[in-house]
C-alpha cells in the first residue's frame, strides 16, 4: 500500500522546543488524526510537511514525492487549511478565490460555488469582516475545491459550531469513498477523532508517543483502575501512563490481555476513550 | 509564475488603481513646478520603486505569505514572480509618470527633456539600483527593516555632511565623488554612447540577477 505521507527522523529546533526524530506514515485512502496537547508540535509537523518551516533533519515524502524537491507538484495535490487562515484582509472572498484558483489545474468552480452556498459564505464580503468560524469555512471550501489527493487540515474544527463541525466531519468521511484520497488533520477535540479517524498519531512534547490504527487502540489498549499497589515497580512495564486519583490509581496499558492475565479480578479494566488516553499520556507519569 | 503575478494583481487591483490615480496627480503637479530633468528622474524613479515595495509589504501586513507558501509554487518561483512583477510595476508607473508630466498642461519639462536615451538610461539605472539593493533587505527584514535601512541612509547622509564640513574630510569626499564621476565620463567618451549605455544595462542586469540569487537564498531559509 502506498503512503500518502511518510515521515522519517524529522527534527526541528526552536528556542525552548524541539521536535524530536518524528517518524510515522499515513497510508493512502485513510484519515489520520494528529492529536496532542497545545504546544506538543502538531502545527510544527504540518508546517514541515507544507515546507512553511525548515527542518533540521529528516525526510518527508508526500504522495510518493519529496516535499521539497517536488514542492510545486506535491502542493498542487494538497488541500491545506491553516489553523489561523490569513488572506488579504481587505479583499472580498470572490477575489481571493479567483487569485487561488489559477494555481490548480483541477480547480472546480462549480464545486466551490456549491460549497460557498452550503457554508453560507458571503462572496462579496471582505475577508476581515468574517468571524473566525466563517474564515475557517472559507479556507475549507478552497481546500476542497481542487480535487486534492491529500487534505492537510490544522485544527479545522476550532471555532466551528457543533452542527457545522459534525457536517464537516461527515463530509471528510464521505471523501474517503474515493480510495485515492487521504486526510491528515490535527485537533485537540478528541470526539472528532472518535468519529472519523482511521489512524491516530499522538504527539507529546515534540515526540511521537504512538501512531497506530484506531481499531488497534480500541482493541488492545485499556485503563486499569485499582489500588496504589499498581504503582509498584514490578507492574510499571505494563503501563504507558499512570496517575493517582482520589480513590486509587488509573493506569493506561497498551496490552489489555496481559493486564487481565496479570491482575485477574483485583482491578477494573475498561476500554479507554481517546480523551482518556490523551489525559493519561499528557498529565500522568510516563513509561515506555 | 504567471499564477503568482496574477494573484498579486487580483488581490491588489483596487490599491493599484487608487495609487495610480494619486501618483498621476502628484507627478503632474511636481512636473508643473520643477524644470530639472535630472531631479525629476531621481524623484520619479524612487516613487516607481516604492510601488512594488508597497505591494510586497501589504502581503506581509496581512500575513499573506503563509498562504503564498502553501500554494503550488517553489520559494524560488515566488521570489522570481516578485522580481518580474516589481519590474513590470516600476516600468508601468514610470510610463504613467512620464505621461503625467508631458500630457498635463503647465509642465516645465517637454519630451526633449525626458524622452532621450540619456535620461531614460539614467532612469533605468536608478530603478535597477534601488531594486537590486533594497529587495534582499525587504525579503530578509520586511517592511520594518526596509524603513530602518532608509532612515539609516538618511542618518549616514547627515553624518557625512557634518564630517564633510571638517576641512580634511571635505577634500576626500569631494575628490572621491569627482573620481567616480570622471570614471563614468571617461568610460562614456572611450566607448561611445551606445556601447556605454549597453554596458550600463548589462551591469544592471547582472546586479539584479545577483540580487535575485541573494533574495532566493534568504527566502528559502525563512520560517512562516
Amino acid at each position: 500500500m502506498e503512503n500518502a505521507i511518510q515521515i522519517k527522523g524529522l527534527r526541528k529546533e526552536y528556542k525552548g522546543f524541539t521536535l524530536k526524530d518524528v517518524s510515522f506514515s499515513l497510508p493512502q485512502g485513510y484519515i489520520m488524526g494528529l492529536v496532542g496537547p497545545n504546544g506538543a508540535g502538531k502545527t510544527t509537523i504540518i508546517k514541515l510537511i507544507m515546507n512553511l518551516v525548515r527542518r533540521k533533519a529528516g525526510e518527508i515524502t508526500v504522495l510518493g514525492k519529496d516535499n521539497i524537491g517536488d514542492e510545486a507538484e506535491v502542493k498542487s495535490r494538497i488541500g491545506f487549511v491553516h489553523e489561523a487562515p490569513s488572506f488579504y484582509d481587505d479583499a472580498p472572498l470572490k477575489d481571493i478565490k479567483a487569485a487561488v484558483a489559477h494555481f490548480y489545474k483541477r480547480w472546480d468552480d462549480k464545486l466551490f460555488l456549491a460549497l460557498a452556498g452550503e457554508f453560507g459564505l458571503p462572496l462579496d464580503k471582505k475577508f476581515k469582516k468574517l468571524s473566525h468560524g466563517m474564515k475557517m469555512k472559507f479556507s475549507i471550501a478552497l481546500a476542497l475545491s481542487h480535487d486534492a489527493d491529500l487534505l492537510i487540515l490544522d485544527e479545522p474544527t476550532s471555532g466551528l459550531d457543533p452542527v457545522f463541525r459534525r457536517e464537516l466531519l461527515e463530509r471528510l468521511s464521505g471523501l474517503m469513498q474515493d480510495e485515492r484520497k487521504s486526510i491528515l488533520f490535527s485537533t485537540h477535540i478528541t470526539s472528532d477523532l472518535e468519529r472519523t479517524a482511521d489512524y491516530i498519531t499522538f504527539i507529546h512534547d515534540g515526540e511521537i508517543v504512538f501512531s497506530l490504527p484506531k481499531d488497534d487502540i480500541k482493541e488492545k489498549w485499556g485503563i486499569v483502575k485499582g489500588s496504589r499497589a499498581l504503582l509498584e515497580a514490578q507492574y510499571r512495564r505494563l503501563f504507558r501512563g499512570i496517575r493517582e486519583t482520589s480513590v486509587g490509581v488509573e493506569a493506561l496499558t497498551s496490552d489489555i490481555q496481559e493486564a487481565r492475565r496479570t491482575f485477574d479480578s483485583d482491578v477494573v479494566i475498561e476500554r479507554p476513550s481517546i480523551e482518556e488516553i490523551m489525559v493519561l499520556m499528557d498529565k500522568g507519569e510516563h513509561y515506555a | 509564475m504567471r499564477s503568482l503575478i496574477l494573484k498579486d494583481l487580483i488581490l491588489n487591483k483596487k490599491f493599484l488603481l487608487w495609487m495610480g490615480l494619486l501618483y498621476f496627480i502628484y507627478v503632474a503637479v511636481f512636473g508643473s513646478r520643477i524644470d530639472n530633468s535630472r531631479v525629476t528622474t531621481f524623484f520619479v524613479t524612487f516613487l516607481c520603486f516604492v510601488m512594488p515595495v508597497m505591494i510586497f509589504t501589504r502581503e506581509e501586513k496581512f500575513k499573506g505569505t503563509v498562504l503564498v507558501c502553501s500554494l503550488p509554487a517553489t520559494r524560488k518561483q515566488i521570489i522570481m514572480a516578485r522580481y518580474v512583477l516589481g519590474w513590470l510595476l516600476m516600468l508601468g508607473f514610470f510610463v504613467l509618470a512620464t505621461v503625467a508630466i508631458l500630457a498635463v498642461p503647465g509642465s516645465k519639462l517637454g519630451p526633449e527633456n525626458l524622452l532621450n536615451a540619456r535620461t531614460l538610461i539614467f532612469a533605468l539605472v536608478l530603478m535597477a539600483l534601488y531594486f537590486a539593493i533594497l529587495m534582499p533587505l525587504l525579503v530578509r527584514f520586511g517592511m520594518v527593516g526596509f524603513f530602518v535601512f532608509l532612515i539609516s541612509m538618511q542618518v549616514l547622509g547627515f553624518v557625512t555632511l557634518a564630517l564633510a564640513s571638517q576641512s580634511a574630510l571635505k577634500l576626500n569626499i569631494r575628490s572621491s565623488i569627482a573620481a567616480i564621476k570622471n570614471a563614468f565620463i571617461s568610460l562614456n567618451s572611450n566607448l561611445g554612447a551606445p556601447a556605454y549605455y549597453a554596458l550600463l544595462i548589462v551591469v544592471m542586469i547582472a546586479l539584479n540577477l545577483a540580487s535575485f540569487a541573494c533574495s532566493v537564498s534568504i527566502f528559502k531559509r525563512k520560517d512562516f
